[in-house]
């Protein structure tokens, strides 16, 4: 007999819009026999229960139970992760509410940042700190009003433009700019606890 | 004196690059506006944020460094009338203070956080229920230690 397999790669963290969800919706997947391919894509592996959790964790060895399920004799190599969480997510609601968090988030990002630089520079002193440095090589008093002050203002200007690496929309490399990496980071975290909790809690669809 | 200027010039540049170098490392290692993002579900507005985080600390560098000018410009009132310059001073000044204490106070926490303190002090005393109320309980100690500084005036102290 032919030895079929199928290779499956699932996603980390899916997000589905509809209750029912199919394994093709949470992993892509391989296999040299078309028909097999195509049964296993349309494996119903979760169905949320209207008002129910809104995310679950689920093992890929319930998947990978699953597609043996389909037909005798086939193998399944998993090239993915080892469990995957779904996510229920409706339709984002466009519109007032997320114009207003997003201007929330802005302000918060704009005060509290010169709120930072603030106390940044009145914990150091900044005003002494430059007006020794211009006496230093003048050899005359500060006014409060020198090179020294218009030339920092200017390099922290140009210092954080190129550490966020982007000019208003535009990006001045290709490269992502830190906070989206960050983001990244922060999501992979997220994700990691939820499936470690999940485990922890005995809630992850294993195989049974 | 050109060549003094120049080189205070290429200081001044230095010190403002670093500045920007340091501070802005620290606020990206706490994490603070991914998670201000990732909680209002508008991580593709991240660019704008960052917009932000630059203008702001453009607006709050100028409005420190160039103190002493900024405060004999406003002097000069720009012809607007007092009622109006003081109701808007009011607001910018209340916007100024809410939004940047949420910012600090997320930045408190952060970094409490970061340092591992809540959990390990919560593992020690073999803590499990009720983190809620004692999370409560921090944010009510911040405020009132806060509104109590500040009644207090213990700023004039160095208290």
């Amino acid at each position: 007999m032919e030895n079929k397999t199928v290779y499956i790669k699932p996603k980390r963290n899916a997000e589905v819009m509809k209750e029912d969800v199919f394994l093709k919706d949470i992993a892509s997947l391989t296999c040299t026999d078309e028909p097999l391919l195509a049964k296993a894509k349309a494996l119903k592996v979760y169905h949320f229960q209207e008002g129910g959790e809104k995310r679950v964790v689920i093992s890929n060895l319930r998947l990978i139970e699953l597609i043996q399920g389909l037909e005798k004799g086939v193998s399944v190599e998993n090239v993915g992760e080892m469990d995957t969480l779904i996510k229920l997510v409706k339709m984002e609601k466009k519109g007032f509410l997320v114009w207003m968090k997003v201007v929330f988030v802005a302000l918060i990002s704009f005060f509290g940042t010169a709120f930072t630089i603030m106390a940044f520079h009145n914990d150091i002193g900044i005003h002494d700190v430059f007006n020794r440095i211009y006496e230093q090589v003048m050899g005359q008093t500060s006014n409060g009003f020198t090179t020294l002050e218009v030339t920092y203002s200017l390099g922290l200007a140009v210092g954080i433009t190129l550490f966020f690496n982007h000019i208003g929309g535009r990006r001045i490399t290709q490269d992502p700019t830190p906070i989206e990496v960050e983001m990244r980071v922060y999501e992979k975290d997220v994700d990691d606890t939820l499936i470690e909790t999940a485990d922890r809690e005995g809630k992850t669809i294993d195989a049974s | 004196m050109l060549l003094k200027r120049i080189f205070l010039g290429v200081l001044g540049a230095s010190f403002g690059l670093m500045t920007a170098g340091g501070v802005f490392t620290v606020l990206l290692a706490v994490g603070l506006i991914p998670r201000f993002a990732g909680k209002t579900h508008t991580g593709r507005r991240v660019m704008l944020y960052e917009t932000m985080v630059i203008l702001g600390t453009m607006a709050g560098d100028i409005c420190s460094v160039f103190e002493p000018q900024m405060g004999a410009a406003a002097t000069g009132r720009l012809g607007v009338p007092e009622p109006v310059l003081n109701c808007a001073a009011g607001v910018l000044l209340a916007c100024f203070g809410f939004f940047a204490g949420i910012f600090i106070g997320s930045l408190a926490m952060a970094i409490a956080e970061m340092l591992d303190s809540i959990p390990i002090f919560a593992r020690r005393i073999g803590f499990r229920h009720g983190l809620g109320i004692a999370v409560l309980a921090v944010a009510l100690g911040k405020a009132a230690g806060s509104l109590y500084y500040f009644c207090e005036r213990m700023f004039l102290f160095g208290g």
